[in-house]
């Protein structure tokens, strides 16, 4: 009995891990200025989370992925990073753009998550 | 503009209506929890006043610029964007008592991310500082030399055009504007006088104008940009003063580094007949020249950086620009206009958004008989 009690935990223990392991988010990392998002075009795999990380260079910037509920303020320099997960639930393109009105050049700072 | 040129204008603007009428997401395919698209209007700007300190002259307090952002958007494919400026803080109905500018307002149709069409009042995309003018992103209390003698900022006119991005960081605009008018161009400040500035302007033989630019290292951004108009509506008989600009400037940062340079050159065809005709007119000779260039460089390092109460950056920048550059044939340059500018100074960022600058302006011209003041000027610039 005491050896099948411990198959059992072993194996909990093992599909938690892998779990774990299959359900670690891809990490994107995003720097952010007046007017662009670099890199303002990025892959990801459809269904699985993905963080994002934004770093700002100057004032603070908005991320909104359009059609989504995704929408963040992203601090000023020196002030943190935003971080947002999202998980795309299928493959497609999606386009985020700044959601702050930052300057001249606003409109300019757009993007594209591809979901594949 | 001729009825052959403003047809497929407006042809392409309702075929644009048409495409953009479709307000639903623009993500494929869209994802759970989708607000509906938001009708929202955001108010910024910026704000910009100067203590101007001459050699030989009292000082000078200007509120310089009150700036104003108002954006609308009406779906997530419609956006409405406007920036109007008052500068020297009071309108007289001269130029030089102060000036109320509607430098932005066009209307955005964001069809997909390589082709997008805006019309309206827009800027003209040359240059660093054209697009990118916001006091607490550039050091020194006044724009570059460059950027107002050789590149009239703030350049903006009336016109259309497209923009996108092309993939692995590289980004285009495209535009159809109204020309410069020659009979305002000047031996000192070259092009800028010639802005119509959206004011009914001619637009007899349109301008072109457009910009490439790669911004796929974070930190960096290289671009060029060209603009190419013909100038000589105004007189008659007419003829023609086709004026071309070339520039191409790079920027970059990392950390507390900061690093610029600009190049720009511009091209007067038939600057011989300019002169005539205006010394005709007016009864003064404008020596207008056939070429302007000028360059800078510039270094910037933030010495403190990320302490409690702010960041404070040093810079130093290298002027070259020579409005008599090249002259048009028998005409002779006036060396006072071939000139080169030292710029040094501080800049102190209490919060990213507020800039507290100080500089000094070493400025040389290679007449030996006339010497260019040198200046000293503080500056206190926000964004909203």
């Amino acid at each position: 009995m005491k050896y099948v009690l411990l198959g059992i935990l072993a194996v909990c223990a093992g599909a938690t891990v892998a779990m774990a392991v299959q359900q670690k988010p891809q990490v994107v990392e995003i720097f952010v200025e007046r007017f662009s998002f670099t890199p303002s075009e990025f892959r990801v795999k459809a269904g699985a989370p993905v963080e994002i990380r934004l770093r700002s260079d100057d004032t603070d910037h908005g991320f909104r992925i359009v059609g989504t509920d995704v929408n963040v303020t992203i601090p000023k320099r020196g002030k943190g990073v935003a971080t947002v997960t999202f998980v795309p639930p299928e493959p497609g393109k999606y386009v985020f753009e700044c959601s702050k009105l930052c300057g001249a050049g606003h409109s300019f700072m757009r993007g594209t998550l591809i979901a594949e | 503009m001729t009825k052959h040129g403003a047809l497929p204008l407006a042809a392409c603007l309702v075929l644009t209506l048409l495409m953009a009428a479709d307000v639903g997401a623009q993500t494929t395919p869209a994802a759970p929890a989708a607000p509906p698209p938001e009708r929202t209007t955001a108010i910024s700007g910026y704000m910009d006043f100067h203590f101007n300190k001459q050699e030989f002259a009292d000082g000078r307090l200007d509120f310089h610029r009150f700036v104003l952002l108002i954006t609308h958007r009406f779906s997530d494919r419609i956006r409405f964007v406007s920036e109007l400026e008052l500068e020297h803080a009071l309108v007289e109905g001269l130029e030089e008592a102060g000036e109320l500018e509607l430098e932005q307002a066009y209307v955005d149709f964001l069809l997909s991310r390589r082709f997008n069409v805006r019309a309206g009042m827009m800027l003209v995309p040359v240059g660093i500082i054209n697009e990118r003018h916001e006091p607490p992103t550039y050091y020194g209390v006044e724009r570059p030399f460059v950027d107002t003698v050789i590149v009239p900022t703030t350049w903006f006119e009336v016109g259309a055009g497209v923009h996108g991005e092309l993939g692995r960081g590289w980004r285009y605009r495209a535009y159809v504007m109204s020309p410069l008018n020659a009979r305002e161009f000047s031996a000192e400040e070259g092009l800028s006088g010639g802005r119509q500035k959206g004011s009914d302007t001619n637009i007899g033989r349109p301008a072109v104008t457009g910009r490439l630019e790669y911004v796929g290292v974070p930190g960096l951004t290289v671009g060029a940009s060209f603009w190419t108009g013909r100038s000589g509506f105004e007189f008659r008989p007419r003829f023609d003063v086709p004026v071309k600009l070339g520039e191409a400037d790079v920027r970059y940062s990392r950390d507390r580094l900061e690093l610029r340079g600009q190049f720009a050159q511009v091209a007067i065809s038939n600057a011989g007949l300019l002169n005539d005709a205006m010394g005709r007119a007016v009864g003064v000779d404008p020596n207008v020249a056939s070429a302007l260039r000028g360059f800078y460089g510039e270094a910037g390092y933030r010495v403190i950086s990320g302490a409690s109460y702010g960041d404070v950056g040093l810079f130093a920048r290298y002027e070259n620009f020579d409005t008599q550059f090249k002259m048009p044939t028998d005409y002779l340059p006036l060396k006072e206009l071939d000139r080169d500018a030292l710029v040094f100074g501080a800049t102190y960022w209490p919060d990213p958004d507020i800039a507290l600058k100080v500089d000094y302006a070493n400025v040389r011209s290679r007449n030996s008989t006339i010497r260019e003041p040198n200046s000293f000027n503080i500056g206190l610039g926000w964004w909203l």
